[in-house]
């Protein structure tokens, strides 16, 4: 009767910003590339797999202009589990070469697996061109949006009585895109509604955004000290699921900052003024609210000085 | 849970305390191959799994008492039990680090092919991938009916339905014979099924296949073939993908002996007998899925309805199904596609005596339960399955005691004296004053013998 | 429009069953499905954006306690069934109106009680509402009483906020004092939205009260039904013509350690301060940046102040109301390109299905699921907002 079934779907969001790798590179050599980084990446998600036969995968890339799959691929019509699907593999590869899994003592699925990924991330870098404006900042809640479906669906697959727990890695270099706040918030509350534990590995600048989500979802937030070390902290820290980490002693959660930014200035605020019709935040009192137009009539008692003044002025 | 206490109850041992069983060399010897680190990886309980890639990375033994704080304090036991199941399998054993401070050290043989599964290096798996185009591939349904196909015969064996059972080899036979899930009659030369056959029958598939197997490795032996080169084919063919066909290359002697009772067990599938390639089966995959109680997505779906009214409907045209059910059901109608019997008092008690036991019957029901039953919480009414287990302990109303029988007293006061001192032991089990008859436990005889001997004396 | 209708029972008879088709197996299932789901991409169409819409509610809910409300045609009473659906309604409420505030008032033996005042603390509103399940149903309920004792609070509350009432009422009568229409008409002058959720059939007076206060009205057919009428009062209303808008002044503490000279001091919070037990004493603690009070909750109305005390995420949550993500465009899978092979763009899913999703502002293919999804709980479609080219600039102000 106890042993329910239950699986654990991993959703790593992986940032591939060339902008950001390049810099990183040419600023402190050869370590940190993201080819490194990559490879710790995959021995992290083996490991993930091999902690159980039912535990799920998925890689997902952030790219600087677009988010995509890198694993699963859609080619597979039924990518469920890892361990059992693959049969269209074999007929792709009807024309036998020499296979992957077939060259070392490397268990088959995860050869596959890096196999796929690697050739994922080739294809994502060669096929982009990089035109136009460049950016600095990924596109991390798309990707964070389409990982929130991947998971929405594994679980309405899941079968009767199994019980899918899923989380969400996201490893980010790059800094925050702030055009996308709006967008990543209505990520971080879709995940907490949906019980999905959102871990941010944070590789370079810290990441305000990223705090929020990881502490709203109650999930871990780790700055990596040092980047050699980034296999070690991705196994110690975020291969125990939930369930695990309470048993375990892991870093303590930061305070995190939940001051507001204003949208005149950006500047974190402890007392602002809040648009009554479209909850812009300003960090003074202004007439017309810039968001949505509205003027303002009336004012509460704090504010009559100013009430009189701007009626001078008129 | 009760009734897993009574001994009668066959004993399906884990990979863990199969392993467990097996002497330290053969287990270093195992842990030679990438697949058995993977398969004994995953039967270790999850807190030991993080000790293992925590430390898999380090190449010098860990003090005790850092691995010790690892976990937070309220959670000690489970790190005692991780570490103990750590050190059984032999995944690390005990080494003082420098400074003499007892510590941990993963085994070098375990750690380096946990790595060579999760990194890659190495040499290849034996029997790898055929790297030709098979004409005459097989899909991943056939494979499944195929194997199901295959292992159904031997459970038609074993009810002796005439069904399907031309099939099962003198091998199987032996094996079945051997764990005495069958045996011999003097009078008939067809084996028949003994208690513990029943309650195999009643096992989900995967443990059947395991228990099998179980008993099969402890034959190997005897047929000449290396228990540790059959283990480890046996966990690699549990880590293959299903409708993958692989090819026999490189495989030793006693590997393909091995490989062959594979084929007439169903765990794998090979077209002819010297047929360069074989693919696995879903009996052969699920091995691993089955070894840590997870029952996998393959399982076929159920077809099992249980009313509250003892009622159970079966949708299924199986005899075989329809045989394990009225092993404890009295069957009612039979129609094209479906079954429709009655748990009654006499049936289960029927099965009970068969040495099935409630908790058996319970969990096939619950195993192959239809979708409709599954959404529901619990699976199973909770009257049905309280019924069955009050009838299991109805059976066990009569409490067995070894006892001495004290009687024939020559006065009422030597009866009072040595029954009052039996009662004040706590040895006394019955008494009868009228017929000064009493009767002492086995274990306070002599106590009451000497008093009786001491009180006559004096 | 509802009026040319007329009654329910006037109107033509709908042939229900002729929308249900057995598919080859014979089950009812997927034609189910299939109606419960064009019900519900119906209903998401519906929301129209772009109108104001009132962010900051004040709704007061009045639980009709009349002896109607023994009846078992919802199981098993119709308090009970009420009170499971409402403390449900109140966490959705406050987590999607998180600036927010609620109150609960109760109507039986022609008096209208109150039970909670206004306040924006989820957990108290549902202790005081599972404390209802223990009282005794009684009496006739009254309208008026309730509607006065709601609007006596809610005539107070500041022009910008959208003042509502929402009436669970099992009763067919009402036993009011003096004349309903007079409340009314108070109702309707001081902008309070007053709606209506009938349990048993449609009565006149809550129709008209509804109707004059531009509220809504609706009785419910079963308890699925019940739900989902309920559900439609957790989205903010459009706000009325005569709100008027304004600026607030809001606190947004930072959650910090009570640090004195570098040492943790554990402090008492306002919270908690009535509590026997020191569960609110301890060392962490947002701080009002006005006053210093400290809390251990956002958002709260500071004490000692009255400062709106909110964090940032608690603003974000009611984003997605006031940016509504634009509804998905129906396309029958056969009319595009290569459609044997196509997948929907976030799951991945093969898509088999005869019609699929569209964004229209980044094409990208979803399957229905998925829109469902995006649309009911997401609120950001995944394949704009991975997309440099069509990002919602909305929120950058530069």
């Amino acid at each position: 009767m106890s042993d329910k079934n239950s699986s654990s779907l991993l959703v790593i969001i992986l940032d591939t910003n060339p902008i950001w790798w390049g810099q990183t590179n040419s600023k402190s050599g050869a370590n940190t590339c993201l080819s490194t980084c990559l490879n710790s990446v995959m021995v992290f998600a083996n490991s993930h797999l091999m902690f159980s036969h039912s535990n799920k995968l998925a890689v997902i890339a952030a790219h600087t202009n677009k988010s995509c799959f890198l694993y699963p691929l859609p080619k597979e019509p039924v990518p469920i589990d890892p361990a059992v699907d693959t049969e269209n593999e074999a007929e792709e590869n009807s024309v036998k070469v020499p296979q992957i899994g077939q060259n070392d003592g490397k268990y088959e699925l995860f050869a596959q697996f890096n196999e796929t990924i690697k050739s994922e991330i080739q294809n994502l870098i060669f096929n982009d061109k990089l035109e136009g404006e460049l950016y600095s900042d990924s596109l991390i809640a798309g990707a964070m949006s389409m990982a929130l479906c991947y998971i929405h669906r594994m679980e309405k697959e899941a079968s009767v009585g199994e019980d899918v727990s899923s989380r969400i890695l996201v490893i980010k270099g790059s800094e925050d895109n702030a055009a996308q706040y709006m967008n990543f918030m209505n990520a971080v509350f879709t995940a907490q509604k949906q019980n999905v534990v959102i871990d941010a590995c944070i590789l370079d600048n810290d990441s305000g955004l990223l705090q929020q989500a990881c502490d709203i979802t109650g999930g871990m937030y780790l700055k990596v000290p040092q980047m050699s070390g980034l296999l070690q902290y991705l196994l110690w820290v975020f291969l125990p699921d939930p369930v695990m980490r309470c048993k375990l002693t892991l870093p303590p959660k930061a305070q995190v900052d939940y001051r507001a930014a204003c949208f005149c200035h950006r500047n974190l605020i402890d007392i602002g003024y809040v648009c009554s019709v479209c909850l812009s935040i300003y960090c003074s009192f202004s007439p017309i609210c810039s968001t949505c137009q509205t003027t303002f009539k009336f004012m509460g008692p704090p504010k009559i000085l100013k009430k009189k003044s701007k009626r001078l002025a008129s | 849970m009760a009734a897993s206490f009574t001994p009668r109850k066959l004993d399906c041992k884990d990979l863990h305390s199969y392993l467990k069983t097996l002497p330290g060399p053969v287990l270093d010897r195992l842990y030679n191959h990438p697949a058995t680190c993977l398969a004994v990886f995953r039967e270790l309980p999850d807190l030991a799994r993080q000790y293992v890639m925590r430390n898999l990375f380090i190449e010098q033994p860990v003090s005790q008492a850092v691995i010790g704080q690892w976990v937070v304090n309220k959670f000690t036991n489970e790190h005692k039990y991780a570490c103990k199941a750590l050190s059984e399998l032999r995944v690390w054993y005990e080494q003082p680090i420098p400074g003499g401070q007892p510590g941990w050290i993963l085994n070098q043989t375990f750690r380096n092919n946990t790595k060579v599964a999760l990194l890659g290096g190495g040499s290849p798996w034996i029997g790898g991938r055929s790297t030709t185009v098979d004409k005459y591939a097989k899909d991943i349904p056939f494979l499944d009916k195929y194997g199901q196909d295959r292992w159904e015969c031997v459970l038609h064996f074993m009810v002796g339905s005439s069904e399907g059972s031309e099939g099962v080899s003198r091998d199987i036979i032996e094996v079945l014979n051997n764990s005495g899930l069958m045996k011999v009659d003097a009078t008939d030369s067809n084996p028949l099924i003994t208690p513990a056959g029943f309650q195999f029958l009643l096992m989900d598939t995967q443990s059947q296949v395991w228990y099998f197997m179980l008993q099969y490795l402890e034959t190997v032996e005897h047929r000449g073939m290396d228990l540790v080169e059959c283990l480890s084919f046996l966990f690699q063919l549990s880590f293959s993908t299903l409708g993958q066909d692989y090819s026999t290359d490189g495989m030793s002697e006693s590997q393909l002996k091995f490989l062959q009772h594979l084929r007439e067990f169903g765990l794998v599938y090979q077209r002819k007998r010297k047929s360069q390639r074989y693919y696995p089966t879903c009996l052969a995959i699920n091995l691993a899925s089955g070894l840590s109680g997870v029952s996998s997505d393959q399982e076929k779906v159920g077809f099992i309805i249980v009313e509250t009214n003892y009622r159970i409907y079966a949708y299924t045209d199986s005899p075989l199904k329809i045989a394990l059910l009225a092993i404890f059901c009295d069957m009612l109608y039979r129609f094209p596609t479906m079954t429709v019997c009655n748990l009654s008092r006499t049936s289960v008690r029927e099965a009970l005596i068969r040495g099935i036991t409630a908790e058996q019957i319970l969990n096939f029901l619950r195993s192959h339960a239809h979708p409709k039953m599954l959404a529901t919480a619990p699976v199973l009414p909770p009257t049905i399955t309280d019924q069955v287990r009050l009838w299991e302990l109805e059976r066990d109303r009569l409490k067995f005691d070894d006892g001495v029988l004290y009687s024939q007293f020559n006065s009422q006061s030597d009866y009072e004296l040595l029954s009052d001192y039996a009662k004040d032991l706590g040895v006394l089990v019955f008494e009868n004053a009228s017929k000064r008859v009493m009767v002492v436990t086995r274990s306070g005889h002599d106590d009451v013998k000497k008093f009786w001997k001491r009180q006559k004396n004096s | 429009m509802e009026d040319e209708k007329g009654y329910r029972w006037e109107t033509e008879y709908e042939k229900t069953w002729e929308a249900i088709h057995e598919d080859e197996s014979g089950s009812l299932q997927a034609s189910i499905d299939d109606i419960i789901q064009k019900a519900k991409r119906r209903k998401m169409l519906e929301k129209i954006g772009n109108i104001r819409l009132g962010m900051m509610r004040h709704l007061y809910l009045i639980v009709d306690m009349s002896d109607v409300m023994n009846d078992q045609d919802l199981k098993p009473t119709r308090l009970y069934s009420t009170v499971k659906l409402l403390e449900h309604f109140i966490e959705e409420y406050f987590d999607q109106n998180p600036i927010s505030q609620l109150g609960i008032l109760i109507t039986r033996n022609k008096r209208a009680e109150k039970i909670t005042e206004l306040g924006g603390n989820p957990r108290r509103h549902i202790n005081a509402l599972q404390s209802l399940k223990d009282r005794k149903c009684q009496g006739e309920p009254s309208l008026q009483n309730s509607l006065d004792l709601a609007l006596q609070t809610l005539k107070h509350m500041p022009s910008h906020a959208s003042r509502e009432v929402l009436i669970i009422f099992g009763s067919l009568t009402t036993c009011d004092p003096g004349d309903i229409d007079s409340i009314i008409q108070t109702l309707s002058e001081n902008n309070i939205r007053c709606s209506i959720i009938g349990l048993a059939a449609e009565v006149c007076v809550c129709k008209k009260i509804c109707k004059q206060t531009q509220g809504k009205y609706n009785v419910i057919l079963d308890e699925s039904h019940y739900k989902d009428l309920l559900y439609q009062h957790l989205s903010p209303p459009p706000a009325t013509s005569n709100t008027s808008s304004s600026l607030i002044r809001m606190g947004f503490p930072h959650h910090t350690l009570n640090l004195v000279n570098k040492e943790e001091r554990p402090s008492m919070c306002m919270c908690h301060l009535d509590s026997k037990n020191c569960e609110g004493f301890n060392t962490t603690g947002y701080f009002c940046p006005q006053c210093k009070s400290k809390y251990c909750e956002l958002p709260v109305e500071c004490k000692a102040c009255g400062l709106t005390l909110v964090s940032a995420p608690h603003l974000a949550r009611s984003y997605h109301h006031l940016f509504p993500l634009d509804g998905f465009i129906e396309i029958t899978l056969a009319t595009l390109h290569d459609s044997d092979n196509l997948h929907c763009f976030s799951c991945l899913l093969h898509l088999k299905d005869i019609n699929v999703y569209k964004c229209p502002v980044c094409i990208k293919i979803f399957c229905l699921d998925c829109d469902l999804f995006i649309h009911e709980t997401l609120h950001s479609c995944p394949g704009c907002s991975s997309n440099r080219g069509n990002q919602h600039e909305k929120m950058d102000i530069t």
